[in-house]
């Protein structure tokens, strides 16, 4: 339990789980983003080219108007005349903007520099200043130090190819620095307002593409609670595929509105039907005793004051009576209560018995029954009456003339009960038997029905109808299990 | 350099006047040049050309050789060539032909006096200017000090105006300049004197003056150029010029003006 938290946050967080409407903005965003710092990054190298250009044109171009002052200079040694050169240009090349220009003696000591308060003469070149003018000498570039914002130019004067000192300059490059951080920073910001722009472009585009597919899956989760599936409006789609997803939906919708339809008018069928059969094997139940009860009657009228008559004729009336009490209670018992209301009993299966009596005697059948059948078992007597009766009936209905139909009930060692029919026909056939497997499917459409139902009904209770192989005819076994809410009430009580 | 005024091209058959200038006062001004240029023109009736060149020395050689018709040199080259120059006329200064020598420093030195600057870089104006090199090495002299014994480092600007931008800028601790031009400098331009410390001024001496070659003396130049320049302070051209160089106007001079000078010279000399 402990670690449940973490790992169900992990799942949270791993971007494969994350909705479209999260993962395609941010999607659009990263690249935009990428793309846009690439474009950036070539912009600013060519920008930083451009500049270290244009640094070096003026940097040469300062070298080139001072060393032609200062080379006289040098080669005297003459520190005013060399000071007030320096001094002189140090105002003139504002584009450079030299911030402390040096004449250097071969000696490395200063003949002068444009800031003697900071650099006075005689004074060794400080290494700050040394280094980079050396590697600005030996690369003929600026050497540049962005950090302290600042470029230094070098170039060796020479007097008829010897060397008479150096020139060095340093200049304050925190103004290009400052213009190339401004076009990073409007980059950055352009950058961030075009990613955030095509994020939340896309989050509107593909919250208005997956408008439809959100309102299907509203739709299903519907039907899945168990409301009644509800079309989608065709015109509400976005494109071909949604107009297709919604036209498959409301194709299945109407489906699925048309076979209820349909099952519910066979279901009434299917049970005016047995209501038909039940009414006809009462009646005949009820019309066999009848003729004897009449000619009993007949009897008592005309020969009543005869004492052995009259009692042979009331016998007759009294189990003609007594038969016709016990149909009554067999239709009573299987229709009076309401399903579930009370346990399986053996004697729910006996009065099945009584109800086929006339099919099987109809049909001249002979009936193989066993009911081992425990009292009290936990599975709806009245669905379990209707499975078996349907099961009976069917088997009644493929059997030939002079055929066995056999009937086998007893409980299951878990709680519930075993319902097994079998017939010598010609055997099951292959879309009945497809029945057994998919019962949900629709009703088969040239007979079967019963079987269908029985099916259906078996599976509402949580249990199945299979085939059990035989080598004659057909053998079906209905498995009535305990319902769950059984088991908790029985565990209960 | 030569600067010629307006009317040189309607004189421009007559022979032209030929001035020198040296770093006596501010020849940096172009404007004031072309403007003394112009008014000398036109007091003479013939063009003048202003010769300038870097070094007080040169000028002199130029005037010595002939080359010009007088100039506005030092008066410690004067008193040197003083058998073959005379003084045509001295500039007077608030109602004086006289000025000082000063001894500038560095203001976060605090020097009060020439001992304080020992060790320290000193900018001298030329080796032939009085107030910018002779009286400091006279005054160190006097203490059996040269310049290279008593200051750390020195060098020559060539321009008085140059020293107090040495001093100022850093490049010197310390300069010898001339009192007038300092003076004049702290009113055009106090933002470079105003970081330099006056830190001694020499005794009076001779103004620096206009000479010719005294062979010269006579001749027609010699004598306009005289007379231009006595008679500077009566036009309003003159006047214009005078203020502009802070001078009230030019006098006749004497070679007694310049007796301190010549005693400084050759009390050195005497000493080499």
């Amino acid at each position: 339990m402990r670690r449940a938290g973490p790992r169900r946050l992990r799942a949270q967080l791993d971007p494969r789980r994350w909705p479209l409407l999260l993962t395609v903005p941010l999607t659009v965003a990263a690249l935009v983003a990428g793309v846009a710092t690439v474009t950036g990054q070539a912009v600013l190298a060519r920008m930083e080219a451009d500049q270290g250009r244009h640094l070096a044109a003026l940097g040469a171009a300062f070298l080139d108007g001072l060393a032609t002052a200062v080379q006289p200079a040098a080669v005297r040694a003459d520190v005013w005349e060399a000071f007030d050169a320096l001094d002189r240009a140090s105002g003139q090349y504002e584009a450079l903007r030299p911030t402390l220009s040096v004449v250097v003696l071969p000696d490395g000591s200063v003949l002068a520099s444009s800031s003697p308060r900071v650099l006075r003469t005689g004074a060794a070149l400080p290494r700050s200043l040394s280094g980079p003018a050396d590697q600005a000498i030996a690369s003929g570039s600026p050497a540049i130090d962005e950090r302290a914002g600042r470029a230094v130019v070098a170039r060796v004067l020479l007097e008829g190819g010897v060397p008479v000192g150096r020139l060095v300059a340093k200049a304050d490059i925190g103004a290009l620095l400052a213009e190339r951080d401004a076009v990073v920073r409007a980059l950055v910001l352009a950058n961030i307002g075009i990613a955030a722009l095509f994020a939340a472009a896309g989050a509107l585009l593909v919250r208005r593409i997956l408008l439809p597919t959100e309102r299907l899956r509203h739709r299903l989760l519907e039907a899945a609670q168990g409301r009644r599936p509800e079309p989608l409006d065709a015109q509400a789609g976005s494109g071909p595929e949604h107009l297709a997803l919604v036209n498959a939906w409301n194709g299945a919708v109407a489906a699925i509105a048309e076979r209820d339809l349909m099952a519910g008018r066979l279901a009434r069928e299917e049970g005016r039907a047995q209501l038909g059969r039940l009414t006809a094997a009462m009646a005949h139940e009820v019309n066999n005793p009848l003729g004897g009860l009449m000619t009993a009657v007949d009897t008592l009228s005309e020969y009543g004051d005869r004492r052995d008559i009259r009692e042979e004729a009331v016998g007759l009336l009294r189990r003609g009576l007594d038969d016709i009490r016990k149909v009554v209670r067999a239709g009573l018992s299987s229709w009076k209560t309401g399903p579930g209301e009370a346990p399986l009993a053996a004697q729910d299966f006996e009065d099945l018995r009584l109800l086929i009596r006339h099919e099987v005697s109809r049909r001249g059948l002979t009936l193989d029954w066993r009911n081992d059948l425990p009292d009290g078992v936990r599975v709806d007597r009245t669905l379990a009456r209707q499975i078996a009766l349907n099961l009976l009936l069917n088997a009644a209905a493929a059997s030939p003339p002079q055929g066995v139909l056999g009937f086998r009930a007893q409980g299951l060692s878990q709680g519930g009960a075993v319902i097994e029919v079998g017939d010598v026909g010609t055997g099951l056939p292959a879309e009945a038997e497809s029945l057994l497997a998919d019962p949900d499917g629709p009703p088969p459409s040239g007979g079967g029905l019963g079987l269908w139902t029985a099916a259906r009904l078996a599976r509402s209770q949580g249990g199945r109808i299979t085939r059990e192989p035989t080598p004659r005819g057909t053998r079906l076994v209905a498995e009535l299990p305990v319902p769950s809410h059984a088991k908790e009430v029985a565990h209960a009580s | 350099m030569a600067l010629a005024g307006p009317r040189r091209a309607r004189a421009t058959s007559l022979a032209p006047v030929r001035f020198g200038l040296t770093p006596v006062f501010l020849e940096s001004d172009l404007a004031l040049l072309r403007a003394l240029s112009s008014q000398m023109a036109a007091a003479l009736g013939t063009p003048v050309e202003l010769v300038k060149r870097r070094t007080y020395q040169e000028v002199v050689a130029l005037l010595l050789t002939g080359q010009l018709d007088a100039a506005w040199i030092c008066g410690f080259p004067y008193v040197r060539h003083a058998d073959r120059l005379s003084v045509l006329a001295v500039p007077v200064h608030r109602g004086r032909p006289l000025y000082q020598s000063y001894l500038i420093a560095d203001p976060s030195l605090r020097a009060r006096s020439l001992a304080d600057l020992r060790g320290r870089s000193h900018a001298f104006s030329d080796p032939d200017s009085n107030s910018g090199c002779l009286t400091t090495r006279w005054l160190l002299a006097g203490e059996h000090q040269s310049p290279a014994t008593f200051f750390g480092a020195t060098f020559f600007a060539y321009g008085h105006r140059n020293v107090v931008r040495a001093v100022s800028s850093g490049l010197a601790e310390s300069g010898s300049v001339d009192g007038y031009v300092w003076e004049t400098m702290a009113e055009t331009e106090p933002g470079l004197t105003s970081t330099t410390d006056v830190v001694a001024r020499s005794a009076w001496q001779g103004f620096p003056p206009v000479c010719c070659l005294t062979v010269s003396r006579q001749g027609a130049a010699a004598r306009g150029i005289e007379a231009a320049l006595l008679a500077m302070a009566g036009s309003p051209a003159g006047t214009e010029i005078l203020r502009a160089l802070r001078l009230d106007g030019f006098m006749p001079g004497s070679p007694g003006l310049y007796d301190g000078i010549r005693a400084m010279s050759q009390d050195l000399e005497s000493r080499a």
